[in-house]
């Protein structure tokens, strides 16, 4: 029962955005007609949806403690890779370990990253948008990994690079939500297209490190939750 | 630089607050930025967070953000401009363009988009001051009150996170002495060499995390409930504080029902003080979210105050 629970408290957590972002373009419209309070209603709650499924499951302290150096080490990777515009492997790191761990690792491998990182760097009107962003990344691979076990090398590739759109396109949203008027597709496509570039670098940066380390990545996640696994 | 914190330590009063307290006056001052759209309502809210990042030592970082907002802002310029259709006041017909429609560039949306970058500085304002008044330490002692499990994961993450960044570092040396010049060759082959480093990372901290998970292992972890220890007490100050700022909210949602701090952009834009301005109900609210920074500068001044809040 409890894990039925956490289960469907992590997937409404993800189910909230499209709804709030359907309801924001159909054209009913809040009191003042500001949708911004409602954006940040809505991603913390979110959020928080997705941390209380995390809680109610069952972990062992060898998975927290992974989970914890996974999103340590996606953070540090921002660092790493500084001198890349653009260029960052915490796409990549939590979408190897939503593969390997499952969708609640991933979640909270990529919002880790996300939280921990803004620590040091500064946090910012971003941050929760990163959060769920980069956690949807860990998660939406641990779905792949069930529905497509064999996806492949290549397949992989793909589907870091469409992460490398996607996670642009979701921190357009607050941006998107909060400053722009009439909220309909055009504007949206309007304010997505501002970050073409910063996006297919990120995307293009995704598929090069699934390419270039992707094998040898998940080899070591592979051998450790084998290990987590058998002692 | 990365083996601290962003959040600086100077023993201020703003930085002394409540966790709780702190976290309130934040999320009060940013509610306030998302609601109102009036340029008068926002520029006092702007005045009051930038003197309460003065107040806590920010400045010099506040600059950057300004960079940011300022950059930003041309953007959100440009998308309004692009896409409203509303303005009355015409200032140039363009051709028409695919998706977008007929480009038509009217004085409202542009004043719209300046507007917004006004909010949108005011946000980044606030946050600045986020960083600058509450120790992350503290709001995830916080945290582990409610979520015990998440609580600890960013606890050690944010532990380990130096030690990682330092620990780069290292191996970054290591692999220059044994000949790897990370600065040499095309992207892909900076690439794999930065793909080594991320491998010999990986293995390391993952090794140490079995550790880690022996020693919680050895303090029962996960045999009951956590204990948690309160170490954070409210005082007069955090009580001064939250009242305030709550007062500063529901004040602030009463006028905004009745349609106070709102401005109309479209068809035409509004003037900048009528009927709908409310400007005894402006400085209330200012007076209100200015109520921490007297305390502060009282703090500053008058031992004896200090000694009772």
């Amino acid at each position: 029962m409890k894990k039925v629970l956490s289960k469907i408290l992590f997937w409404s957590g993800f189910g909230i955005i499209p709804v709030f972002m359907a309801a924001a373009m159909s054209g009913k419209t809040t009191i003042s007609g500001e949708w911004g309070v409602a954006a940040y209603i809505v991603i913390f709650a979110a959020i928080a949806l997705m941390y209380l499924g995390f809680e109610l499951e069952t972990s062992s302290p060898r998975e927290i403690a992974v989970i914890a150096v996974l999103g340590a080490v996606g953070a540090a990777g921002r660092i790493a890779f500084a001198a890349l515009p653009n260029v960052q492997p915490t796409t990549f790191i939590a979408i190897s370990s939503g593969y390997v761990f499952g969708p609640t690792a991933g979640f909270m491998v990529g919002s880790t990253a996300a939280l921990v990182s803004n620590f040091f760097l500064g946090q910012g009107p971003w941050t929760p948008w990163q959060m769920f962003a980069w956690g949807l990344a860990g998660s939406s691979a641990g779905m792949v990994k069930s529905l497509s076990p064999r996806i492949g090398r290549w397949g992989m590739a793909f589907f870091c690079l469409l992460w490398g759109y996607f996670f642009g396109w979701i921190l357009n949203l607050w941006s998107w939500i909060g400053f722009v008027k009439p909220l309909n597709w055009q504007s949206f496509i309007a304010v997505c297209a501002a970050s073409f570039w910063f996006d297919t670098l990120h995307a293009a940066g995704n598929a090069a490190f699934c390419l270039l380390f992707g094998p040898g990545f998940m080899k070591i996640l592979e051998r450790f939750r084998h290990k987590m696994e058998v002692t | 630089m990365l083996d601290r914190f962003f959040y600086r330590e100077k023993g201020l009063f703003l930085q002394s607050l409540h966790p709780l307290s702190a976290l309130v006056y934040i999320a009060v001052l940013l509610t306030l930025a998302l609601m109102f759209n009036h340029p008068l309502y926002l520029l006092g809210l702007l005045s009051i967070t930038v003197a309460a990042v003065k107040a806590v030592g920010g400045f010099d970082a506040w600059k950057a953000f300004l960079k940011i907002s300022l950059g930003a802002t041309s953007v959100i310029i440009i998308v309004n401009v692009l896409t409203v259709r509303a303005g009355q006041t015409v200032l140039w017909g363009g051709p028409h363009i695919p998706v977008f429609g007929r480009l038509d560039v009217s004085l409202e949306a542009i004043l719209f988009g300046a507007v917004m970058g006004l909010r949108l500085l005011l946000i980044m304002s606030i946050f600045c001051l986020y960083n600058f008044m509450i120790h992350p330490d503290r709001v995830l002692d916080l945290l582990s009150r409610f979520s015990s499990k998440s609580g600890l994961v960013l606890s050690l993450a944010a532990r380990m996170f130096p030690a990682v960044v330092s620990r780069i570092d290292g191996i970054r040396e290591a692999l220059t002495a044994r000949g790897v010049d990370f600065n040499a060759g095309t992207l892909k082959e900076k690439m794999s060499k930065y793909a080594v480093l991320m491998k010999i990372l990986l293995l390391t901290f993952l090794e140490d995390s079995m550790e880690t998970a022996e020693a919680m292992y050895a303090r029962a972890f996960g045999s009951g409930r956590r204990s948690c220890y309160v170490r954070e007490n409210l005082r007069p100050r955090d009580g001064a504080c939250l009242a305030a700022s709550l007062i500063a909210l529901v004040t602030a949602v009463y006028g905004w029902s009745k349609g106070l701090g709102t401005f109309g952009f479209y068809p035409q834009a509004g003037n900048l003080i009528d009927g709908r301005t409310g400007i005894g109900f402006l400085f209330a609210v200012i007076f209100l979210l200015s109520f921490p920074l007297l305390l502060s500068w009282g703090w500053h001044i008058w031992p004896f105050l200090k000694s009772k809040i």
